[in-house]
């Protein structure tokens, strides 16, 4: 690096400093950046409509035309891999939305006011804890039908009181810090000292969740998806290719469901790293004793 | 001297019966890879697991006779019905009354002899249950079962009909011991219908001997069996719920048997020396139904458009890659009387004309709702989609759970405007094919089909004693169903029976189920 | 003594107090989750053959036609009784299946947690302990790697690898081998009751058996485990009583034990919670390795429809939980009298 480039002023100095403190976070943020990149461009990179069957062209292997191969309906799974991208955030994001949304309010309320409201939650955190998601999730989304909006409503709505814990946690550890006694003491009102004081500092804290939780709803929307649930065929999602392809793996098939599998597990990756680079920067004590 | 003379000749006797006692016959196991173990065995009462098993244990007073196939190999003749456990019958010259009279010297594995008070139980007990069995009777239209004597026995038609001896070949309803079976009765249940669920007592060749739910059951030849013994006489059914676990089971020899293979991976396990795949046409045919009582299928023209607009090539591909046999009617070969009916071509032009003739210039939206009873039905519907764009008609594919599917197709419910079904039925006969899948009081009628007309002929031919007026109504039948469009004929996705290379004897019988006796496997 | 029993009784009354109504709220959830989708039973029982009246009746004989919550007052009724009722395949009591099951996912389950928690722990604690060095670096990202690879998947390629090509583990079909004789039942847990038995060639053909599952779970399961240690670690050695000791010049080791013993809580309760999280994967795994536990059937009836199944199935989760946590947060309070 030229002597240039490493002092302060440049405008590389900022992004590799953020590298040497925390390479995780650059790393995830490249590849869920990579992804999002992909679910953008889908229609204008893939090199077919994604379920296109080519009726004549069933199982071929990886080469020629179909570059990852086609699927058991005769669908280029490059193509297919690409456009689920999209359906990857499409989840994630509505999904990590309606869990920040309702999550948000209710932990501030539940970690400021406490009495009646954080019994409540901590209750229906209990009722959660001991319920087995992935069970509540597939009963949910049996029970309501094949629809892509209604497995994103129930991942939100599972989520949100985990992310409500979160927030209220950091609540109860800033009310208890000194500027926030300090503000109420000045004599603030105390929806003041909630949105100025304690919101915004909570956020920071939260933050480093929400990629984690948005790795959590990929997977598991993958994971019912395979079981046969939620992902109406032949919607090009992640999950539902590999349930197809783990019949054919077996028979020497192979790139049916190894492509997928690969573009799920680095997507999920992506984002741990993402959120556990995040939470090395934002959270000083958590980054280790001294270096 | 005749003291030691005596004693040579006992130990000369002593030897010889040594010797001479025939070498003890050891066991043959079949290691069968299935995907469930069977929920239950009585024969009247559906659970899954229960036909596979049942075909198995019981058997009937008749049997369809063989021939020689066309590539040299033994098929079932659904012309030729045999004796079976009846050893001959008479018929009245009405055709309404029969006497049969039973073998002799039948015994169940508990060792008790069958009876004429065998036959007449189970069908009180079937009356009493009022499920399939019940319903058997009211197809094969049987009026009265009585026991004339020990071993003849007199069923009452309240009409002639085609079914009744076809029907007789079936495992239901079951021929019971009941000798055993009523030890098992208590007052709130004299049929023993509890210990029937899960216990077996028959005549046929094997014998339930445990059942572990959710792992394995094993069945064993029945000792008694009064017909040719069957090579295997120890039958281990093992619970193996993934497809491809049970592929790799196969291919690497660990069971025998594999049930349900996925199509796609038919053509590799041909190609494997180590396993032998058994296909057979069949004569159930992959059909898309639609519901007249539904817009925009209440119009016959929109209904041949979409039989016009189906691409019967790319599905024949993609598919059944190649390998179905093209369905040419509602009845097809090797039952009796089929003949090419279904005469649609895919014609995406005509298609439109029809379309727009009957109100739809701009094409028309619906949903094809399907399950996961068939492994075809999936593949089948996206190839439609794909296909019925071409014609303007849009296509929403949705799956529905199979339970869901099974409630709103029954019967009298019919609420799916747009499904896939398997036509398909366990008798042979062409007139109960019919009856079952095209008749307005058919229970396999998924669709609402309720045409006065074709209730009519199919109802004539039933009863029809003449060969050839018989043969011209089935005609008739056949030309009317595929003018009315209400089923899209696809292909035959036949029967694919996965076994280790070693096997031998297998024989398609019409109920569609693997039979145990008839194999072997000179290893 | 007396004092410590008093307290232990105390603590175990609130205990099951507080989570009945958590308890009856997840069977209520269940309960009427499961009914409201178009799951329709009835035709799968009346069978193919079946008409509209059979249906209906059928219907009326099962209750179903009746209000939702007369329904779920009436399963009350019966379920404090110790009725949970029967599978709609077969008539089989759902009681019955449950006792002979479950034994056979806990062995899977608590194998592997044990084995993850064997690895994980120290994997995650000696990362801590150099935290940002090559290890610690290399121990995070393989955790990750853990955490993004679905079960299922890793079952599949693993059955591909080592079983069809390498041929090394045994038939993924059950969990002995045919030619091996089973030994009685005593537990429901096979290794248990081979041990019992003195049966080795039958232990030996569970265990091979086992291998496979036991081996992905717990790779599943040893991601959380590294990653929580770690952190459980490095948040008790930046805290003050640490620092304080370290300035006063507390020798390493004595420092490196008292942080343990400190985490020795927070690393329990994290067990506790993932064994009751994973208990509910493992139905996936038993699912591709045809091991018949309680998931393979609980998973299978929730896409039946099979009403009493299903709720007995996540009873059964959620009354393990339940007992798990108990247990758990009773062993913290032991070890910590500082309340």
């Amino acid at each position: 690096m030229s002597a240039e480039a490493a002092s302060p002023s440049h405008w590389l100095a900022y992004p590799l400093g953020l590298a040497r403190r925390s390479p995780t976070f650059v790393v995830g943020l490249g590849i869920v950046l990579f992804f999002l990149g992909l679910a953008l461009l889908a229609p204008v990179i893939a090199p077919f409509n994604p379920t296109q069957s080519f009726s004549y062209e069933v199982l071929q292997a990886p080469g020629g035309r179909f570059f990852f191969g086609s699927d058991g309906n005769g669908m280029d799974v490059l193509s297919r891999v690409i456009h689920g991208s999209r359906y990857a955030f499409g989840i994630a994001v509505p999904a990590g939305l309606i869990m920040v949304g309702i999550g948000m309010p209710l932990g501030l309320l539940a970690g400021y006011k406490g009495g009646w409201l954080d019994e409540a939650l901590l209750r229906t955190l209990d009722v959660l804890r001991a319920f087995p998601t992935i069970i509540l999730a597939l009963a949910v989304v049996a029970a309501t039908g094949q629809s892509l909006v209604s497995m994103v409503v129930v991942i939100g709505l599972l989520d949100s009181p985990i992310f409500a814990r979160v927030v209220r946690a950091e609540v109860l550890t800033l009310r208890s810090s000194t500027f926030v006694k300090a503000a109420i003491a000045v004599g603030n009102p105390s929806w003041r000292v909630m949105w100025v004081h304690i919101l915004p500092n909570a956020i920071l804290g939260a933050t480093a969740q929400l990629p984690m939780r948005m790795a959590w709803a990929v997977r598991i929307s993958a994971t019912l998806a395979f079981i046969g649930v939620g992902i109406q065929a032949p919607t090009p999602e992640w999950g539902a290719m590999i349930r197809q392809g783990a019949e054919y793996v077996i028979t020497g098939e192979w790139w049916v469901a190894l492509f997928p599998g690969l573009a799920l597990m680095t997507l999920v990756l992506g984002f741990n790293l993402l959120g556990d680079g995040l939470t090395d920067l934002l959270d000083p004590k958590r980054r280790g004793v001294g270096k | 001297m005749i003291k030691s003379f005596s004693k040579t000749i006992m130990l000369v006797i002593g030897m010889w019966a040594t010797l001479a006692v025939p070498v003890v016959a050891q066991e043959k196991t079949l290691v069968m890879a299935m995907s469930a173990t069977p929920k239950g065995f009585d024969p009247d009462i559906w659970v899954p697991g229960q036909i596979e098993a049942a075909v198995n244990l019981y058997e009937g007073l008749t049997r369809y006779g063989t021939r020689t196939g066309g590539n040299g190999k033994p098929e079932v003749d659904p012309s030729k019905i045999e004796p079976h456990l009846a050893e001959s019958w008479t018929v009245s010259p009405d055709g309404k009354t029969y006497l049969f009279k039973l073998k002799k010297g039948v015994r169940s594995p508990f060792g008790n002899e069958l009876t004429s008070q065998d036959i007449v139980w189970t069908y009180e007990k079937s009356a009493v249950q009022k499920r399939t069995g019940q319903f058997m009777r009211t197809a094969a239209r049987i009026d009265k079962v009585e026991a004339i004597s020990k071993y003849e026995v007199r069923y009452t038609l309240s009409d002639a009909n085609r079914i009744f001896l076809g029907a007789l070949t079936l495992h239901l309803p079951a021929i019971f011991d009941s000798v055993e079976a009523k030890k098992h009765a208590t007052p709130e249940d004299p049929y023993a219908t509890k210990w029937l669920a899960l216990n077996t007592a028959g005549f046929g060749p094997y014998h339930l001997q445990t059942l572990q739910g959710g792992q394995q059951a094993v069945f064993v030849v029945n000792p008694n069996y009064a017909f040719k013994k069957p090579y295997f006489t120890r039958m281990v059914w093992r619970e193996v719920p993934s497809p491809a676990t049970r592929v790799a089971l196969i291919r690497t020899g660990q069971v025998q048997y594999a049930e349900q293979i996925p199509f796609q991976q038919l053509t590799a396990l041909r190609a494997d020396n180590s396993v032998k795949v058994e296909s057979v046409p069949g004569f159930g045919g992959a059909t898309v139904r639609m519901n007249p009582r539904y817009p925009p299928f209440d119009k016959v023209k929109v209904r041949q458009a979409v039989a016009y607009a189906t691409d019967y090539a790319a599905i024949g591909e993609a598919v059944f890659l190649g390998q179905g046999t093209r369905s040419r009617s509602m009845l097809n070969s090797p039952i009796a009387g089929a003949v090419s009916a279904y005469k649609y071509e895919t014609d995406y032009n005509k298609a439109k004309q029809l379309l727009s003739e009957a109100g739809y210039p701009n094409g028309v939206d619906v949903t094809l709702e399907y399950s996961t009873n068939w492994w075809w039905e999936e593949p089948l519907v996206l190839q439609m989609q794909a296909s019925l764009a071409k014609a303007g008609i849009r296509v929403t594919p949705k799956r529905i759970p199979s339970t869901e599917m099974l409630a709103r197709r029954t019967i009298n419910v019919w609420t799916v405007p747009f499904l896939t079904h398997l036509t398909s039925s366990f008798v042979p006969d062409p007139s109960y094919n019919m009856f079952l899948t095209a008749h307005c009081r058919g229970s396999s009628n998924v669709n609402a089909n309720c045409d006065a007309a074709m209730d009519k002929l199919i109802d004539a031919s039933v009863v029809e004693r003449d060969q050839k007026r018989w043969l011209a109504l089935l005609e008739q039948a056949q030309n009317l169903q595929a003018d009315s469009a209400t089923f899209v004929e696809t292909f035959l996705p036949g029967t694919h029976e996965v076994f280790a290379a070693c096997m031998k004897g297998y024989v398609w019988k019409p109920h569609n189920r693997l039979v145990w006796k008839d194999l072997t496997c000179a290893s | 003594m007396g004092e410590k029993g008093a307290l232990i009784a105390k603590f175990l009354l609130v205990r099951v107090a507080v989570s009945v109504p958590v308890i009856l709220g997840i069977v209520f959830l269940t309960f009427m989750l499961i009914r409201v989708g178009g799951q329709d039973p009835v035709a799968m029982l009346a069978g193919p053959m079946a008409d509209e009246a059979m249906l209906t009746a059928l219907r009326a004989q099962l209750q179903l036609d009746q209000p939702l919550l007369l329904q779920f007052a009436n399963y009350l009724f019966r379920l404090v009784q110790g009725d949970l009722g029967v599978s709609w395949q077969g008539g089989i009591p759902v009681w019955g299946e449950i006792l002979h099951l479950f034994p056979a996912t806990l062995e899977l389950v608590l194998l592997s947690v044990g084995l993850a928690a064997l690895i994980g722990v120290p994997i995650g604690l000696r990362a801590a302990t150099h935290p940002n060095g090559w290890f610690d670096q290399l121990s995070r990202f393989g955790s990750l790697a853990g955490f993004s690879m679905p079960t299922y998947w890793m079952g599949l390629m693993a059955i591909l690898v080592f079983f069809y090509i390498l041929r090394w583990a045994p038939p993924p079909m059950g969990r002995l081998s045919m030619e091996v004789v089973a030994p009685t039942v005593v537990t429901g847990s096979l290794l248990l009751d081979c041990i019992l038995a003195g049966n080795w060639q039958a232990l030996g053909s569970a265990l091979a058996h086992l291998a496979l599952p036991v081996a992905c779970f717990t790779l599943l399961a040893a991601a959380p485990m590294i990653k929580q240690s770690r952190a459980i670690l490095i948040e008790i050695m930046n805290s003050d009583y640490v620092r304080y000791a370290r300035a006063n010049g507390f020798s390493k080791a004595t420092i490196r034990k008292m942080a343990l013993r400190n985490a020795a809580t927070p690393l329990l309760t994290f067990l506790g919670m993932e064994l009751t999280s994973l208990l509910a994967a493992a139905a996936l795994v038993e699912y591709i390795f045809s091991l018949s536990g309680l998931g393979q059937w609980g998973l299978n009836a929730i896409l039946l429809g099979d009403f009493a199944v299903v709720q007995g199935y996540v009873l059964t989760l959620a009354l393990f939980s339940v007992f798990i946590f108990m247990v758990i947060d009773l062993i913290v309070m032991l070890l910590e009298p500082r309340r």
